[in-house]
């Protein structure tokens, strides 16, 4: 058959790259979130807590959230390096762009959990003589942590998602390793069905871990019913 | 300023190229209304057949929200313009051919539709059946109920909803330049490369489509907000 024959000979023969670049796409997705993670804990941290810096955060998040990651990630990886003198490399530039991206939408999910919270705990808190970081890490962080984790994930599959367009500032990532073997031979159907595939699955079980935390959180501890 | 500063937001490359930039807004929103027009209708028919009776058609109405929703966009773009003809060539026998902007249209539709069919199945079952039942016992016939009495309360629930994922398709209209639609993000890489200036240029773009799209969803979310609240009189 030809599908097996192509199948073979595009995809199975191309093994290493095809797995190198998806390992590249996990490690820029993996740092990518945990820089996003900091970025928008920041953020929400400054929105809420430092009045004469919220103008700041707001116009951080509206200005992030709006532009779409493609002019994102070109921007960083053309303008930044010339105008801030960082980052050096397009792995760098890729990165921080989906990081910077997602901590825009991250803070604004952080400052939902936090505004969900009744205001009662913070004043009990302070009327029982717990100073004020200690609420906020022992008190506020734990339960919005629980409320806010399934769409914490969710956000990860969005990273996981813009991540494919890192290929276009020529990071060699899986949809990069897959480009190059169609630019090769000419056979997209096999290579550009397996690596749809693979992102699929991919995603597919990011948002399968989303679901099951917001169903396994809300049935625990009732926490989504009582906002 | 600094220096730096200026060049960043210097506007004269934009005003030189604008015809060029223009044209290339009107292509993003041309695919823009297109595949949202696209996605609506494919969502309304997959959410119908998601919420009817027979089986086999609601896994196949499942699988494909779920195909649609997680896999990137970037790739079912990708995979709409290079695989797509080839298959139906290979079906009907001869060659066949898929323009960019088609493509385009297509790829970003199906994705949407995807969401988009989640919300509204969602918003068709938070309605109670027994308004339905109500509707029934007094003699509506089944279209009218949906009409008359569903889907306004269902449509007023996940019209934000709604107006987000038109914004993000919006957003998402910029990746037709990597399948070579001429949209602003393929001219201003064009003039990127003639004028060797990608300082000022991408920064522009980032800012205008930051503009561009905060304007538009605070009017999108103006205007549903009054017709959520009052009805469309």
């Amino acid at each position: 058959m030809a599908f097996v024959d192509n199948f073979n000979r595009f995809v199975l023969a191309n093994l290493g790259p095809l797995f190198s670049g998806l390992w590249v796409t996990i490690y820029v997705c993996f740092w990518a979130f945990l820089l996003a993670l900091l970025l928008g804990a920041v953020v929400c941290f400054i929105r809420l807590r430092i009045p004469y810096l919220r103008f700041l955060a707001i116009a951080y998040v509206e200005f992030f959230r709006a532009t779409p990651i493609l002019v994102q990630l070109l921007w960083v990886n053309y303008v930044w390096p010339e105008v801030f003198g960082f980052p050096r490399t397009v792995v760098g530039a890729g990165i921080l762009a989906l990081a910077l991206q997602s901590s825009g939408y991250l803070a604004e999910t952080f400052r939902a959990g936090f505004d969900g919270l009744p205001k009662g705990q913070r004043e009990a808190a302070e009327a029982i003589g717990i100073s004020r970081w200690r609420t906020i890490w022992r008190v506020e962080v734990p339960q919005v942590a629980l409320v806010v984790a399934p769409m914490v994930i969710n956000q990860l599959a969005v990273v996981v998602k813009s991540s494919t367009l890192v290929s276009v500032i020529a990071i060699a990532d899986l949809m990069y390793a897959g480009l190059k073997i169609v630019n090769q031979w000419y056979e997209p159907i096999e290579v550009l069905t397996t690596i749809a595939l693979a992102y699929f699955v991919l995603i597919f079980s990011i948002s399968g871990v989303a679901n099951y935390a917001y169903v396994h959180f809300q049935t625990k501890f009732g926490l989504v019913a009582q906002r | 300023m600094s220096p730096a500063l200026r060049q960043m937001l210097d506007p004269t490359l934009f005003w030189e190229y604008r015809a060029v930039l223009l044209q290339g807004l009107a292509q993003n929103l041309s695919i823009f209304a297109e595949s949202a027009i696209l996605a609506i209708v494919a969502a309304t028919i997959v959410a119908v057949i998601q919420l009817g009776r027979s089986r086999p058609l609601r896994w196949i109405a499942t699988g494909y929200t779920e195909l649609c929703r997680n896999t990137p966009e970037y790739v079912l773009l990708v995979w709409v313009y290079f695989v797509l003809p080839l298959i139906i060539s290979k079906m009907i026998g001869s060659r066949f051919r898929l323009d960019p902007h088609l493509a385009a249209v297509i790829g970003l539709g199906a994705a949407y539709s995807g969401f988009m069919a989640e919300t509204l199945r969602a918003g068709l079952r938070s309605i109670h059946p027994g308004q339905a039942e109500a509707a029934a016992a007094i003699g509506m016939s089944s279209f009218k109920t949906l009409r008359r009495i569903i889907l306004p309360q269902a449509l007023r629930r996940i019209l934000p909803d709604i107006v987000n994922q038109l914004v993000s398709l919006f957003k998402s209209t910029t990746i037709v330049s990597l399948i070579t639609v001429q949209d602003i993000m393929y001219q201003v890489s064009m003039i990127s490369v003639a004028e060797m200036r990608p300082v000022p240029l991408y920064t522009g773009a980032a800012v205008l489509y930051c503009a561009v799209i905060i304007l538009a969803t605070q009017l999108f979310q103006g205007l549903t907000e009054r017709w959520r609240k009052r009805g469309w009189s």
